[in-house]
């Protein structure tokens, strides 16, 4: 449900505004309001000196962030930030965000020049095999070349110009390595090493040049180049010891001053939803409804009779004003993950979160429908639960899992589903309701039934959602549902399914319905009604992936005794109900999803509702863990 | 009905959806992972999406169900 929310204006002094606003955050629960605007009240800018600090805070906060992750917690309850405080956490940011940066671009660095060493030396060792059989002589140059695999046939033509250019004064060595390039060692009188280079570049061959600082010939650099690569992890681990000492020796009071800068921030930022007179102020904001007793006497206790709140009256604030505070039962509570995902609801509208946590279950227990395949739905839950932390994502997601699982386990024991026929074939497992296997027309007939009823039910909270503000449009919902529900009718008294003096009762009551429905909300009501008629048979999609996975459990089943050995039949059978089980968990989720957000959603849900964010301590981000 | 008509009927009824299904999904798929790439925010909607030409198979799988009975009835 969404809480109901009161108004409130709080007035004093101007002199104790900054006071009032210290109270209002220790509280943290007013959301504020946009100025009033009336009389002699005007918004309260900030002086040009004001934005002067704003501006310095944020940029200590900026260097502050850039060393401290936000997730870290402040030690303690924070002193109100001096002057001079914030010179010193200023100094000390930078200080330190500058001290980081060198040390990350060193560590940078080293990984880029130890990556680099890694990459030559398979390169270089080859080379220096070369070289040592080459037995280079003085006066002699060495061109060390890479031939990629797709260039290997250059080779020969290569070394063909080679000859013409120098005759026999070229000696050519090469090997393969192992990325399947080739290196090619040309050791040529040193006076042609001009015309040997321009012949490479002009043939478009790669050549290796010796690292700089290494030495100026290779037989001097590898070893110089062995010996750095083993150095540098030694390097990069002081240099990351040094940043991590840095850090910690000062992490504890940077968040803590992170946390003082935050909530000062933040009641200057208040400051400009105020509106003042030369004495006065006043600003406004809403409470979580029976909260206002509360403020009102902490803010008597800190400033005496001088700061008054007072409670608006509901008449003169419009509700879509309102932030939005969701607040379930605990049961539904995990569900909010679900309605989460969609921008929140309008303040007046419904909150969608129980019809969830009834349906989502229900539908995904029909689609899933086995015992067996329940039970392991209910051991993944469990897992998850004993393993994520109270509040997170994941304690939230097995806590939907559970319901959902003693669904599946429920509609498995009434379709007498346990892995497909397996229970049947073990112990004798009897359908108690339907077969799905084999009753596929009831089983169709029964999700169509559910769906008419979830549409119906998406109607009728339409129309208690609008009749507060649009009477006309919640009356057209409702005589939507009306003529649904009257077709429904109509289409069983056909089938004589019911008894056949209730069809001409409904098609009148649909003959006379409809053009009140189209007075109501004009033509685009008929299209409404046609489209929800299509969400009613949207809802076979439960049928048709329920038989699906039937199906494929009873093949997966089969397939035990249609292969020749029956350990492989086996391992076959236990590879298909992996294969289903997976197909089983995603399937079911994403159109138990769609069937809400799409079909149900759609007849009632008013996006848009503005989260409640009241006037509060600064609190650390939620670290990204389970 | 003769079995080949109910069969290559029930199997027309799938198979159709199913190529227009792969279709629209083919159409959809890149632009929802380009949309997520700028904007992971859009996941729920891309879900949606994604999910929203499925329907024409899977009514396309109950309407070849309902031509197999019928066939197997008559």
């Amino acid at each position: 449900m969404i809480i109901p929310m009161v108004r409130v204006r709080v007035m004093g002094p101007r002199d104790r505004l900054p006071d009032a606003l210290a109270v209002i955050q220790d509280a943290g629960m007013l959301h504020l309001a946009p100025p009033p605007e009336a009389g002699p009240l005007h918004p309260n800018a900030l002086t040009p000196a004001e934005n002067r600090r704003r501006r310095k805070l944020l940029r200590i906060l900026d260097d502050i962030d850039a060393v401290v992750p936000d997730s870290t917690p402040a030690p303690g309850p924070q002193p109100a930030a001096t002057v001079s405080d914030c010179a010193r956490w200023a100094r000390l940011a930078r200080r330190l965000r500058r001290g980081l940066g060198r040390l990350d671009r060193r560590s940078a660095e080293l990984e880029e020049e130890l990556a680099l060493l890694r990459r030559y030396q398979g390169f270089f060792s080859v080379f220096e095999s070369l070289l040592a059989a080459g037995s280079p002589r003085p006066g002699f140059s060495a061109f060390h070349v890479v031939l990629r695999a797709d260039q290997r046939d250059s080779l020969p033509s290569l070394r063909r110009a080679l000859d013409e250019m120098l005759g026999q004064a070229c000696e050519t060595l090469e090997r393969e390595l192992p990325g399947g390039e080739t290196a090619v060692l040309l050791l040529v009188p040193a006076s042609r090493a001009a015309a040997v280079e321009q012949l490479l570049a002009q043939t478009r061959v790669q050549e290796v040049p010796v690292p700089g600082g290494y030495g100026p010939t290779l037989l001097e650099a590898v070893p110089r180049m062995r010996a750095r690569a083993q150095e540098i992890p030694a390097e990069i681990e002081r240099v990351q010891r040094e940043r991590s000492e840095l850090l910690s020796s000062h992490t504890q009071g940077l968040a803590r001053a992170r946390a003082s800068l935050r909530d000062r921030l933040a009641r200057m930022d208040a400051l400009a939803l105020t509106a003042v007179t030369p004495h006065v102020f006043v600003l406004d904001g809403w409470l979580p409804g029976g909260t206002e007793r509360k403020l009102s006497s902490e803010l008597e206790r800190a400033l005496g009779s001088a700061v008054l709140l007072e409670t608006i009256d509901r008449a003169q604030w419009e509700g879509e004003d309102a932030p939005v505070v969701l607040h379930n039962p605990r049961l539904f509570r995990p569900f909010e993950l679900l309605t989460g995902m969609l921008p929140l609801p309008r303040y007046g509208t419904i909150d969608p979160t129980p019809y969830v946590g009834v349906f989502f279950p229900m539908f995904f227990g029909l689609m899933l429908g086995d015992a067996g395949y329940g039970l392991l739905v209910a051991l993944l839950a469990l897992v998850l639960h004993r393993r994520s932390a109270p509040g997170s994502t994941l304690r939230a997601v097995a806590e939907v899992a559970g319901p959902c699982a003693l669904f599946a386990i429920v509609f498995g024991v009434l379709f007498g589903e346990f892995f497909g026929d397996l229970g049947h074939r073990w112990f004798g497992l009897e359908p108690l309701w339907i077969d799905r296997g084999e009753a596929m027309v009831p089983f169709l007939v029964l999700t169509l039934g559910l769906g008419l009823v979830h549409v119906m039910l998406g109607l009728v909270l339409g129309v208690v959602a609008g009749a507060r503000h649009d009477a006309r449009h919640a009356i057209g919902r409702g005589l939507s549902a009306l003529m649904m529900a009257l077709i429904a009718v109509a289409i069983l008294a056909a089938l004589e399914v019911l008894p056949h003096e209730v069809l001409t009762p409904a098609v009148v009551g649909l003959l006379i319905a409809f053009p009140i429905l189209i007075f109501l909300e004009g033509m685009v009501a008929a299209i409404e009604l046609m489209s929800a008629i299509g969400h009613v048979l949207s809802y076979a999609r439960i049928m048709a992936l329920g038989t699906a996975s039937v199906m494929l459990a009873i093949v997966a089943n089969r397939m035990s005794g249609a292969v020749g050995s029956a350990v492989v039949g086996a391992l076959f059978a236990l590879l298909f109900h992996l294969v289903n089980f997976g197909l089983g968990l995603f399937s079911p989720t994403i159109h138990a999803l769609r069937l809400h957000y799409v079909e149900f959603f759609g007849t009632f849900y008013s996006p848009g509702g503005t989260p409640y964010q009241p006037l509060g301590h600064w609190a650390p981000r939620p670290a990204r863990t389970a | 009905m003769s079995i080949l008509w109910v069969t290559l009927s029930a199997a027309l009824a799938i198979g159709i959806p199913a190529l227009a299904t792969a279709w629209a999904q083919s159409r959809i798929g890149p632009a929802a992972a380009a949309s997520l790439a700028e904007k992971p925010q859009l996941s729920t909607t891309v879900i949606i999406l994604v999910a929203i030409p499925e329907t024409m198979v899977i009514l396309g799988f109950v309407v070849s169900i309902l031509i197999l009975l019928r066939g197997q009835a008559g």
